[in-house]
């Protein structure tokens, strides 16, 4: 089995003016290439460190994360990263926040990065937006924007903060089969954060489940559910099954 | 059929509403003409029957015959302009100034922790209090008023942008710095274009701070300026100049606030 990211006994200690503070033990998991897996923990158990370490922003107080075998550097351009909420830049047009990120790398002028935008934006039914400001969209479509802009860079892996937590629950489960559905199309390496159980059962090939502070890594539950989307996943008849064991293993 | 009822009913639902929409604007106006209307009468007819005595209130028709008499000896454009320039020249350099000082202290946090305290002191200081140390320092004069216009508008440009920059939403920064954006990046691309709101608060605050530091200005020494027809008027006893310059006052300073708020209208127009 190829590891494509591996967590190998990663700690992490952050400081604070009375003490200091371990947020990770020992954690090890892997994520094959093109897998979806997903992190839940009981909340404040770290999880958005592990984030945090995973995009590079911080590093670990011991042990290694390896992207493709190499170790993350500081802000590394293989990691990609999506967040609760849009933060779309309201000033900018669709089309102008996609391409920051080119804008930013000084990208701009390749039409190659440029097609690509532009085909991503015509795949996802938002090309008609193109020069709309964002206050124009519904918060699904900001959602979808949001991605895109992740994906314009071409990360290797993509990380996901929580990133439906901000939408209503009708909106939720029609974003999440979106955006299901483009990290499958664009077969992209996904690792999500969230608090919800059935959303991590329903979007992942994998669960890592984690304990309370300091988090370490509980158990690894793989998963194959009958259906295509993150939808039609709920409604297997194992759902319920796996829901109730990670929820027991949480508490 | 039903269809087109529903419609109808609801179209002329709607034409009832925005024919509503337009009366309450119309009442609006109706009373902000009638209260310019009755105050300015009242007054007339208050100072013509003398139950208020025009010499010191002055009255709406004294003030016009001032401001011709004013005009035909040149001194209302010479102190129109004088005033006008200063304001102006106070504003931009206020509003320009403590846009950099707010950048610079947004950059460094070291700094902004440094002078934290300083800023604070020189926010409650009254500024009118350095007004004779200033004269001193560059003499009387347009050059006086401006230092003294420039004075009262920074620290509140500077304090305002500044909470406007650090108040950015801290994922936003992170996405750019997930994107490898570099400090002047993050600056320009997200941190002053998000606070262009607040800088256009900063403005219209700065319309009227920078009359105040003007008229403060002219008041402590000048040669020209509505402040200094004002201290002229008042030393004279001729209160018609005074109420005259005040006057002025209201209509210039209105005036300078309506060039700055088409700014923020077009910018609100832009976004959306």
């Amino acid at each position: 089995m190829d590891k494509f990211l591996e967590f190998k006994d990663v700690s992490y200690f952050y400081q604070t003016k009375k003490s200091e503070v371990q947020a990770l033990k020992d954690v090890n998991f892997t994520i094959e290439e093109k897998e979806f897996a997903s992190l839940v923990g009981p909340s404040g158990c770290g999880k958005t460190t592990l984030l945090s370490l995973t995009a590079g922003l911080i590093t670990p107080s011991s042990g290694e994360i390896l992207l493709q075998g190499q170790p993350i550097k500081k802000n590394d351009s293989r990691i990609g990263y999506m967040f609760q909420r849009d933060h779309l830049f309201e000033w900018r047009t669709i089309w102008q926040n996609i391409t920051l990120g080119l804008e930013l790398q000084k990208k701009k002028k390749e039409q190659k990065s440029l097609d690509f935008a532009e085909e991503l934006l015509k795949k996802y039914d938002l090309y008609n937006f193109k020069n709309k400001k964002p206050r124009h969209l519904s918060g699904g479509m900001r959602q979808r924007v949001a991605l895109i802009r992740t994906l314009v860079l071409e990360p290797a892996l993509l990380l996901l903060d929580e990133p439906f937590s901000a939408l209503d629950f009708q909106t939720r489960l029609k974003v999440c089969d979106d955006v299901y559905e483009i990290i499958k199309k664009e077969e992209k390496t996904a690792l999500l954060v969230t608090h919800d159980i059935s959303e991590a059962l329903s979007m992942s090939d994998k669960v890592v489940i984690l304990t309370a502070r300091p988090a370490s890594t509980k158990k690894t539950v793989n998963l194959s559910f009958a259906g295509t989307t993150p939808l039609a996943k709920r409604e297997d008849e194992n759902f319920g099954k796996h829901f109730e064991m990670i929820w027991r293993n949480l508490t | 059929m039903k269809n087109k009822k529903q419609k109808i009913n609801y179209s002329l639902a709607h034409t009832k509403y925005l024919k509503r929409l337009k009366k309450d604007k119309f009442i609006v106006l109706f009373w902000q003409i009638f209260v310019f209307v009755a105050f300015v009468g009242l007054w007339e007819l208050l100072a013509y029957t003398e139950a208020i005595d025009p010499f010191f209130y002055s009255s709406p028709s004294r003030i016009i015959r001032t401001i011709g008499e004013l005009a035909s000896s040149g001194e209302l454009w010479i102190n129109i302009w004088t005033s006008l320039y200063e304001t102006i020249l106070g504003f931009l350099l206020a509003t320009a100034l403590g846009f950099v000082i707010a950048v610079l202290l947004w950059w460094s946090e070291k700094l902004r922790k440094v002078l934290e305290p300083y800023i604070i002191v020189l926010n409650s200081l009254p500024k009118i209090a350095l007004g004779p140390m200033i004269i001193l320092w560059v003499g009387s004069g347009p050059k006086a008023t401006v230092l003294m216009c420039v004075l009262i508008c920074i620290i509140i440009t500077v304090i305002s942008l500044l909470n406007a920059f650090i108040s950015c939403d801290q994922d936003k920064i992170l996405l750019m710095k997930s994107m490898h954006a570099n400090k002047f990046q993050i600056l320009f691309k997200l941190i002053i274009p998000n606070a262009l709101p607040d800088l256009f608060s900063v403005l219209k605050i700065n319309v009227g701070m920078s009359w105040v530091g003007t008229i403060m200005g002219e008041y402590l020494s000048s040669k020209a300026g509505l402040g200094y027809l004002i201290n002229y008027g008042t030393q004279m006893l001729k209160l018609d100049i005074v109420m005259t310059s005040i006057v002025l006052l209201c209509i210039l300073a209105a005036g300078m606030y309506l060039c700055v708020s088409p700014l923020e209208k077009r910018y609100k127009k832009q976004i959306t």
